[in-house]
């Protein structure tokens, strides 16, 4: 890790005070729980002179529910205070299933919510730093003729990675946004628009975050009437791993029939990846094989898989299935 | 019953099992406190006064051209020294993560500073990194004359050809086997205690501590017997671990140089670029049965992929032997091989080179690569035939112990149960999994070797001694060098310390392919013999009676005559018993102030180490939706002689599962053919099986092998158990994988492969 | 794919880009230009800072880099080398320690991260050189082999029961898979965590 000066301020204002303009975005990092930042400091990827450190502002760290049951997670909320909040595990099961699923416990025990959703790109031509990868500014994407078994099969080109967080699919599977704060206003985003994808914008970056402002909140509205929902998560490996391809799933049944339903998939595509004709196909059918099938079918009707990951397209389509049965009819 | 020692045996004996009081018991390891309370110090935890640490720069391409500058890195604050290794500022590489360069400064953070500051420049030169380039025309030359190297082989083809055309059985399948790493969770390195006097230290992780005094010396200038090598803990090693290594002479020439001591652990990176690996190996196998499901034909080509080392590879029909090809007469015994033949048998092996670095012996190394191809075609040919696979095993198994093993591993795992022997299940569970079970089996020879000496020393103040240069792999070398010690007095095992891992103890073999245990116990066993006799011979005197008279029991002095152990037990309970001549406290009281000894060397027949037999099982659960695979039992019976710690070979036993567990399923060196760049050299790309892939273990000691001495049988448990899991996969889902690791996108991949062809799913 | 052009075009370039790290003093020098605000704490170079170790409070010197880690282990003195530094990117859990009561990687946290936070060890679990519970069953129970993983499991076990004794396997499994063996131990571990989970229970 190159040396830095570490900066800790107390209060909003001073950190918004310190954030950086747009030619010194790399140079000025926020930090909450440095989970993805610390390995990719510790890689050289991330070589910033100044960090930030969000740790010690007060009230970030609480997840408060309000009359209305809109819930508003603070971005310090630890992965693992979400995961055990008995609020967000009895109305918002998706949220903290993921959370739940995210790394492992140390991780969970220090890794933020904001930091979950900024977290950088999984890619191990993106990880390493003698790859210099579009993604790093460089002029190619090796996974795209490259070793790809782990990379997009949605929203690819001309970038390739895959967007790691849990916390996201499920997040916008709950309708979540997020408050975007920077110096003398503040803005409010659908979490699905948070998401940039690399054919759209700088392919450097992930999110319409500026580098003059930061991500103080998520809020998640009241669900709507009967929602069930759930986050599946397949790894290659059981312990601690990255999601090969997740499932975030929210339904509403009515007598049987199928009122209102939210598909996102994780650790398929270069963003959190909505599938909205999949969800409009479920609306007004009973949640049945044929339909669960015909969902699955559609949400992944535009992969595009790479030569070594066809058998994303396959495993997704049974996750979505197997989610949708889980929530039952 | 017979009691421990005697005054005046024939000579160092194990004497009968029953007889024991330690070995052959469940034994808790004596170094187990120091370990979970973080007091035992590894060579990575040593810290000394004015210490520096170190740092290696690896190149980072295959093969280059590199001409370096230091003299940015050498003047960085903290600094203290920054140069090419061998003082060179120009050179050319041939591997990835070559080690180049070395620094070392104050602290670990500006020795990374400075490693970084080393002004390095690349020219690329033509590289070959995988398999496909080495045998290209395009791809560079790692040895002048091309790189495939000269075959070694065996058996007539025209022969073979004759054999496989009159099979009643075929198989044909192209295995890939990737490069696998020893993982040691402690790096390689060293820390050299120098200062520019007349002797030094070199606290070492490696598996032979006698390796690494005599490199050192001549890289510190000084004689072998002014250096000391300790490795008091070492976090394993796997076979990585031999010599000094260019980390261990790079440290010792700065200390040299800087007569400072210094630190150079490799970063996690480095060792896996440039701290050896299992060689991966491409195999063709053909091979051929007759209608009773003997083998009669096999053709094995074989390339070994050791980077710019040889690799390793057993003999591609492993365990197995061949039969005469003409069909058996009426009269010979079913289920045994008819007439061992090799006409049937042709094999070629030869290694490919790549511009990576060396293979290293790995834990039984060839034999988990040859297992897996041979296993796998017998289960096919087993399937063809529809003969039960661990009979067909059984058929071509040319010895007693194997087919024991088998039917107790098939007991075990339930396999006389189990509905699908011989074709995949066909319906899935409601789960939407299948099930299956799977075997292998694994020979071993772990002979012991001469050279280790062993001191057993008896002091006035009571003290046990049991010292030997050796070093503790984690394999519970420490634990059995004091049980077998405290046995012979009858002691307990904690009344007995064991010092080794020390250099100026007596000599001991490096810890290789399990001859540690075969070395070393014996030579233990010898010298605890020689000081019992000796302290007896010394009490004869003190107690005026015939030596023959005297004997140790439970650690007391106790006349020979009195009472067999069984009824001294009852005695002893109903308040009666024989009278110890003198308390063990008392005996040593008698000793002169040096006390006494026996020194003891390796003995041959104290140990009988020939013809190691396991045989592993495996049941996994297959996900048919995502191609999980799960294995919910592994079981391995294993002989190993002489039991030291029955607790520690169980713990051995399923260490090796665990390890042939986690390279079926997950681990493979991935690197990036164009780039030159190994993609996954860290413990988040590689993967090593986690808490979550951890099924129930059964680890059997094999019980009917009860004439040996102890025997070394880490190497023989890490074997199986991956072919073990790829023939469960097969007989559960019908996916037969010819490449390792056995991961979900293979078996979907393998899964919709059947479903087009029309097959069950 | 083809076996060279792309490769060798940006394998330069990148390796242009990496010999050249400016020194440390420089770069901060530069950054001290923007963004200033004299009310906020700001730490450079090496640095004094007081941390809470295993109920002791230490005078440790550190860079705002160095982590948790590296301080126990290479800055503190006399240093604690229980947790081990194994992975150095949070993956294996050898380095596992207890900041304000709850298990994280020693290697992913700044030193300073941790000022005014209750550190604890495993060199900390033995009191009055008794061993815990779980210590005690991971000797029992051959929990260990090498030993190098060991510090760390220990902790994670510990962390695990201190929220559940009754914990079952599975669970234990679960909560203790941010941690890795390379020997082979984990059947042993998880015995020996059932065994301390019910020791804890008696003891109540």
């Amino acid at each position: 890790m190159k040396a830095f000066e570490l900066i800790r301020p107390t209060t909003l204002d001073q950190v918004l005070e310190l954030l950086p303009k747009k030619e010194n975005r790399d140079r000025v990092r926020v930090v909450s729980g440095g989970q993805d930042l610390y390995t990719e400091m510790k890689e050289h990827l991330a070589e910033p002179d100044q960090l930030i450190d969000l740790k010690r502002l007060p009230d970030l760290d609480r997840i408060e529910v309000d009359a209305a049951g809109t819930v508003t997670i603070g971005a310090l909320v630890t992965i693992a205070a979400l995961a055990e909040d008995l609020r967000i595990q009895s109305k918002l099961t998706v949220v903290s299933e993921a959370a739940a699923s995210v790394a492992s416990t140390q991780i969970r025990n220090v890794g933020t919510v904001g930091g979950n959703l900024n977290q950088r790109p999984r890619c191990w031509y993106y990880r390493h730093e003698g790859a210099k990868c579009l993604k790093k500014g460089g002029t190619e994407c090796f996974s795209k003729e490259g070793l790809n078994k782990y990379n997009a099969i949605l929203g690819g080109g001309p970038s390739y990675i895959v967007h790691p967080s849990d916390l996201a699919p499920a997040l916008i599977c709950a309708g979540a946004e997020v408050v975007l704060v920077k110096k003398g206003s503040s803005r409010s985003v659908l979490l699905e628009k948070y998401y940039t994808l690399p054919s759209e914008g700088d392919v450097t970056r992930e999110t319409v975050l500026e580098p003059d402002e930061i991500l103080t909140h998520v809020k998640i509205p009241a669900p709507p009437a009967g929602w069930r929902s759930t986050y599946i998560k397949f790894k290659e490996r059981g312990s601690f791993d990255f999601a090969l391809a997740s499932v975030a799933a929210g339904i509403s049944v009515d007598k049987e029939v199928i009122r209102f339903a939210r598909l996102v998939l994780g650790g398929v595509a270069t963003i959190p990846w909505r599938v909205p004709q999949a969800e409009e196909k479920l609306v007004g059918k009973k949640n049945d094989p044929a339909s669960r099938k015909e969902a699955a079918e559609l949400a992944l009707r535009r992969a595009e898989p790479l030569s070594d990951n066809e058998y994303k397209v396959a495993l997704t389509k049974n996750l979505i299935e197997r989610a949708l049965a889980q929530l039952g009819a | 019953m017979e009691p421990v020692t005697k005054g005046k045996a024939d000579g160092p004996q194990w004497g009968p099992r029953d007889a024991m009081t330690l070995l052959n018991h469940n034994l808790r390891r004596v170094d187990g406190p120091e370990k979970v309370s973080g007091r035992a110090r590894y060579t990575h935890d040593i810290r000394l006064p004015g210490m520096v640490y170190a740092r290696l720069l690896l190149c980072p391409l295959p093969t280059a051209q590199v001409e370096l500058d230091c003299s940015a890195a050498s003047k960085l604050r903290g600094v203290f020294a920054a140069r090419g290794l061998g003082g060179k500022t120009s050179m050319k590489t041939g591997f990835l993560g070559q080690p180049i360069a070395v620094v070392a400064a104050e602290t670990p953070e500006l020795a990374e500073d400075a490693v970084r500051a080393i002004q390095a420049t690349y020219k690329a030169l033509p590289w070959s990194v995988t398999p496909e380039q080495a045998l290209s025309t395009e791809g560079g030359k790692v040895k002048d004359n091309g790189n495939l190297g000269k075959p070694a082989t065996e058996g007539d083809e025209d022969k073979f050809k004759k054999a496989f055309d009159s099979s009643a059985a075929k198989v044909e399948g192209e295995f890939h086997i990737p490069i696998q790493h020893h993982c040691s969770l402690e790096t390689h390195g060293v820390v050299v205690d120098f200062n520019g006097g007349e002797t030094a230290t070199v606290y070492a992780s490696t598996q032979g501590t006698f390796t690494v005094s005599g490199d050192a010396a001549d890289a510190l200038g000084l004689k072998a017997s002014q250096v000391t090598t300790i490795v008091d803990y070492m976090g394993g090693g796997f076979g990585s671990k031999f010599g000094l290594g260019v980390e261990g002479l790079t440290a010792c020439e700065l200390a040299r140089e800087l007569k400072r001591p210094v630190h150079l652990m490799m970063t996690r990176e480095d060792e896996f670029l440039a701290a050896g690996n299992r060689s991966g190996s491409i195999v063709k196998l053909k091979v051929g049965a007759d209608s009773e499901g003997r083998l009669i034909a096999l053709d094995g080509d074989v390339m070994k992929l050791g980077g710019i080392g040889g690799g390793a590879f057993n003999k591609p029909q492993y365990a197995y032997s061949l039969s005469d090809s003409k069909p058996p007469s009426q009269d010979e015994e079913s289920g045994k091989p008819a007439r061992p033949s090799k006409d049937g048998l042709h094999t070629s092996i030869r290694s490919l080179y790549m511009h990576t670095d060396s293979s290293r012996a790995m834990r039984a190394p060839g034999h988990p690569q040859t297992s897996f191809p041979i296993e796998s075609v017998i289960d096919d040919l087993a399937y063809q035939l529809k003969i039960d696979p661990v009979t067909m095993r059984k058929k071509n198994l040319a010895n007693e112990v194997h087919p024991k093993q088998l039917d107790r591993v098939a007991e075990r795992i339930g396999w006389a149960k189990h509905p699908n022997k011989t074709a995949p299940q066909e319906q899935p569970d409601a789960d939407g999994t299948k099930t299956g079970i799977g075997f292998a089996v694994t020979i071993w020879g772990s002979h012991g070797g001469a050279g280790c000496e062993c001191k057993v020393a008896i002091g006035r103040d009571g003290s046990l001694q049991s010292i030997v240069g050796s070093q503790d792999l984690g394999t519970g070398t420490r634990t059995y060098v004091a049980a077998i010690a405290a046995e012979e007095f009858g002691l307990p095992l904690s009344a007995c310390t064991a010092k080794i891992g020390n250099s100026n103890y007596g000599n001991a073999n490096p810890s290789g392919g399990s001859s540690t245990v075969p070395s070393l116990a014996p030579a233990v066993k010898s010298a605890a013999y020689k000081a019992a006799q000796a302290f007896l011979e010394h009490l004869a005197g003190v107690v005026k009676r015939p030596i023959e008279e005297l004997e140790f029991r439970g650690g007391s002095l106790v006349d020979a005559k009195v009472l067999p152990d069984a009824k001294e037990e009852k005695e002893r309970k109903a308040g009666k018993g024989p009278k110890a001549l003198m308390t063990w406290k008392e005996a040593c009281a008698t000793l002169g102030a040096a006390g006494i000894s026996g020194e003891g060397r390796w003995d041959q027949s104290l140990t009988h180490a020939d013809g190691v037999h396991g045989a592993q099982g495996a049941k996994v659960k297959v996900d048919l939706a995502t191609g999980r695979v799960q294995v919910l039992q592994m079981v391995g019976v294993q002989d190993c002689g002489l039991p030291l710690n029955r607790t520690a070979v169980e713990s051995q036993l399923n260490g090796g599962m665990i390890q042939a567990l986690s390279y079926a399923l997950h681990e493979e060196r991935v690197i990036d053919p164009a780039l030159g760049l190994m993609l996954n050299a860290n413990f988040n790309d590689y993967k090593l099986a986690g808490c979550q892939e951890m099924p129930e273990f059964v680890p059997l000691i094999d019980e009917d092998d009860i004439g040996r001495g102890p025997i070394g049988m880490a190497e023989p448990a890490v074997t199986p158990g991956h072919s073990a899991i790829a023939n469960a996969i097969c007989n559960a889902c019908g996916v037969r994988l010819h490449s390792m690791p056995f991961t979900a996108d293979k078996i979907l991949d393998g899964l919709a492969a059947l479903a087009a062809k029309g097959g069950t799913k | 794919m083809s076996l060279g052009d792309r490769t060798h075009v940006s394998r330069r370039s990148f390796l242009k880009g990496a010999g050249g790290v400016a020194a440390a003093s420089t770069a901060l020098g530069a950054a001290q230009a923007f963004a200033s605000s004299p009310q906020v704490e700001r730490m450079s170079g090496s640095t004094e800072i007081e941390l809470s170790i295993n109920g002791e409070k230490r005078k440790v010197k550190v860079e705002p880099r160095t982590s948790l880690l590296n301080a126990l282990r290479n800055h503190c003195e006399p240093p604690l080398t229980g947790a081990k530094l194994v992975c150095n990117q949070g993956s294996c859990g050898a380095c596992t320690v207890f900041v304000d009561k709850k298990p994280v990687y020693a290697c992913m946290l700044l030193a300073m991260d941790c000022i005014g936070k209750p550190i604890a060890t495993v060199e900390g679990l033995a009191v009055d050189g008794k061993l815990s519970a779980v210590q005690e069953a991971f000797v029992a129970r051959d929990a260990l082999m090498c030993g190098f993983c060991t510090p760390g499991f220990v902790m994670s076990v510990t962390a695990c029961l201190g929220k559940n004794p009754k914990a079952t396997r599975e669970e234990i499994q679960k909560f203790c898979s941010g941690n890795l063996c390379r020997c082979g131990t984990y059947p042993r571990v998880f015995e020996a965590a059932l065994e301390a989970g019910k020791q804890m229970q008696g003891g109540k």
